[in-house]
């Protein structure tokens, strides 16, 4: 009975990973296909050529898919540096700093946190627009850098539980501000830095509506918007498009398989995304 | 403690309020300027009237009667109210149910868990792509394995409950990691006394476990909610909102009304009725888990 009912579940649970896995596996497997392959032999056949063709001309061909990555990248870096920069600093303040109006401005920075994404969307785009930045590089950074009121939350709570006599000993040394949070403060939240950091570059990495709307043509395309406009001109020519897929999935998978351990505490303590 | 050393030093207290509003200068720019500013900017525009080229102009309240009167926005609502109840009870489901096999102390149990969560944490986007071929009708990978001609993503009564699956599948770890930290929050002494009273797997499961995991399910309600309510990569990826408007979720209505019919005005009302919609969810919420919570202490 004990032993029948551990089959089971492990049964119930190899099905359920199956499932989750065969997408990507699928894809990767098309990925390395000729085209001739895709058309005669059963999708879960292996490569056989193997080639690389697909990805070279996706990475290189007409939808240049080498520039979305590296305009993919840039963008999520500089967003990452200004958030976190801007965060910390906001968070010491609201942990630290007894200053008028601050449990009314949190109060204003948790509201922001039911803010739908999508709603702001379409006014951003007409200030974007009305500013000239329409379809250029820092159209897709300036809206992110600066704020995440989600990262101020998340650091706020952390500065918090640093004891404020490590900050008083450093102030009787003589130690300003920003002494205090480049020697003690940063050094101390270092696992809650990395999450933020997992937590940013993957949303930045996975984010499609805003670049889609805000950019046109291949200039300023990141991968999201590259491997969508690929597969309306592909259509059908899933090889070349399953290439595209993989390219935007792999980095994923093996930044997760890395880090796993940190981005499964990622998500518990800030239910990202 | 710190209010006497305010009170004693008036000096001190002016510099705390040049040092704190210093160091949160820089992200409450940000906050004003691309996140309350532009909520403001939604809300002017849905009274004007906008095709993205020619210049803005005063409306009054036409956007509004033409989106409220014709059937297309109420069909959308209606799509992704329909969306979310298909979505959300499922995942929820599931989730709890991995989530209690996991937690069982299986070797390998960390194995599967990782694997479920790795759709969750890729571009959506991407994703969909996949499913787009996976799904598609004559050479997709499921119709040629199964050997049938299913227009899972053509047919108009199969393409919502479709997009739901694929969105199903890509949140189930999310749901399945917190209900995991739930229930192993849960101190043995409980259920320990539990059993002891008698109680089989069954009962300790439904009277003892889901009542304890209530705090864990408002979260992922609450975010599961809010996040269906918005889902916007999949459907484009999958249907554009086809086939006959039938996974025409607001978020795809919006976009399409802004960037293929030009019309920002429209765009704009369907926005400000998802916020409302949405602040409105968060606060009922909010208020009937305040309520249960003061319940169950008395």
């Amino acid at each position: 009975m004990k032993w029948t009912r551990t089959a089971g579940i492990y049964l119930v649970l190899g099905l359920g990973a199956a499932f989750t896995l065969a997408p990507f596996l699928l894809s990767i497997l098309t990925a390395f296909k000729t085209r001739e392959q895709f058309a005669g032999q059963s999708v879960l056949a292996w490569p056989d050529p193997f080639t690389v063709d697909n990805i070279v001309r996706v990475l290189a061909g007409p939808a240049e898919f080498g520039r979305a990555v590296l305009v993919t990248l840039l963008a999520a870096v500089l967003i990452l540096i200004g958030q976190l920069v801007c965060s910390i600093l906001a968070a010491y303040a609201f942990a630290r700093v007894d200053f008028p109006g601050r449990q009314v401005l949190f109060w204003v920075y948790l509201s922001t946190l039911m803010i739908p994404p999508v709603v702001l969307i379409i006014p951003l785009y007409l200030m974007m627009t009305q500013a000239g930045l329409r379809n250029s590089f820092w159209s897709l950074v300036l809206p992110f850098a600066f704020a995440s009121p989600y990262a101020v939350f998340l650091l706020r709570e952390y500065f918090r539980g640093i004891p404020q006599e490590l900050i008083d000993a450093a102030r009787l040394d003589g130690a300003n501000t920003l002494d205090v949070l480049v020697e003690i403060v940063v050094p101390l939240s270092k696992p809650i830095i990395a999450t933020l950091t997992l937590i940013t570059i993957v949303s930045h990495w996975n984010s499609f509506m805003w670049p889609l709307v805000v950019t046109t043509g291949p200039q300023w395309r990141v991968v999201t918007v590259a491997t969508a406009s690929l597969q309306s001109q592909f259509n059908g020519n899933w090889t070349l498009v399953m290439a595209a897929t993989t390219l935007a999935l792999v980095p994923l998978l093996v930044l997760f398989l890395v880090f796993q351990r940190q981005f499964v505490r990622s998500i518990t303590i800030s239910g990202f995304k | 403690m710190a209010s006497n050393r305010r009170r004693r030093h008036p000096g001190i207290r002016r510099r705390n309020t040049v040092t704190g509003y210093a160091l949160l200068a820089p992200s409450l720019f940000g906050v004003v300027c691309f996140m309350l500013l532009p909520v403001l900017v939604v809300v002017w525009l849905s009274f004007q009237s906008w095709d993205l080229i020619g210049p803005i102009g005063f409306v009054g309240l036409d956007n509004y009667r033409s989106v409220l009167s014709d059937g297309v926005f109420g069909n959308s609502l209606l799509v992704t109210i329909l969306f979310v109840a298909l979505v959300v009870p499922i995942q929820t489901l599931i989730g709890l149910g991995a989530a209690s096999l996991l937690t069982r102390d299986l070797p390998g149990s960390a194995w599967f868990r990782t694997i479920y969560v790795l759709p969750w944490i890729c571009a959506p986007l991407a994703l969909g792509v996949v499913w787009k071929w996976i799904l598609a009708p004559t050479d997709g990978a499921l119709n040629t394995l199964v050997g049938a001609r299913i227009e899972w993503l053509s047919d108009p009564a199969l393409a919502l409950p479709t997009v739901a699956a694929v969105v199903i599948w890509t949140n189930v770890g999310y749901v399945t990691l917190f209900f995991m930290a739930g229930l192993l929050n849960i101190p043995e002494q409980i259920l320990e006394a539990a059993r002891i009273d008698g109680a089989g797997p069954v009962a300790l499961f439904w009277q003892i476990k889901i009542p304890l995991l209530r705090p864990t399910m408002f979260f992922v309600l609450v975010t599961t909610v809010i996040s269906a309510f918005q889902v916007f990569d999949q459907v484009y990826a999958l249907t554009q909102g086809g086939p006959a408007h039938t996974t025409d979720v607001v978020a795809a209505r919006i976009y399409y009304e802004a960037f293929s019919a030009f019309d920002l005005g429209r765009a704009a009302v369907m926005a400000v009725v998802l916020l409302v919609v949405l602040v409105v969810i968060t606060l009922a919420q909010q208020l009937y888990f305040r309520r249960r919570v003061t319940y169950e202490m008395d």
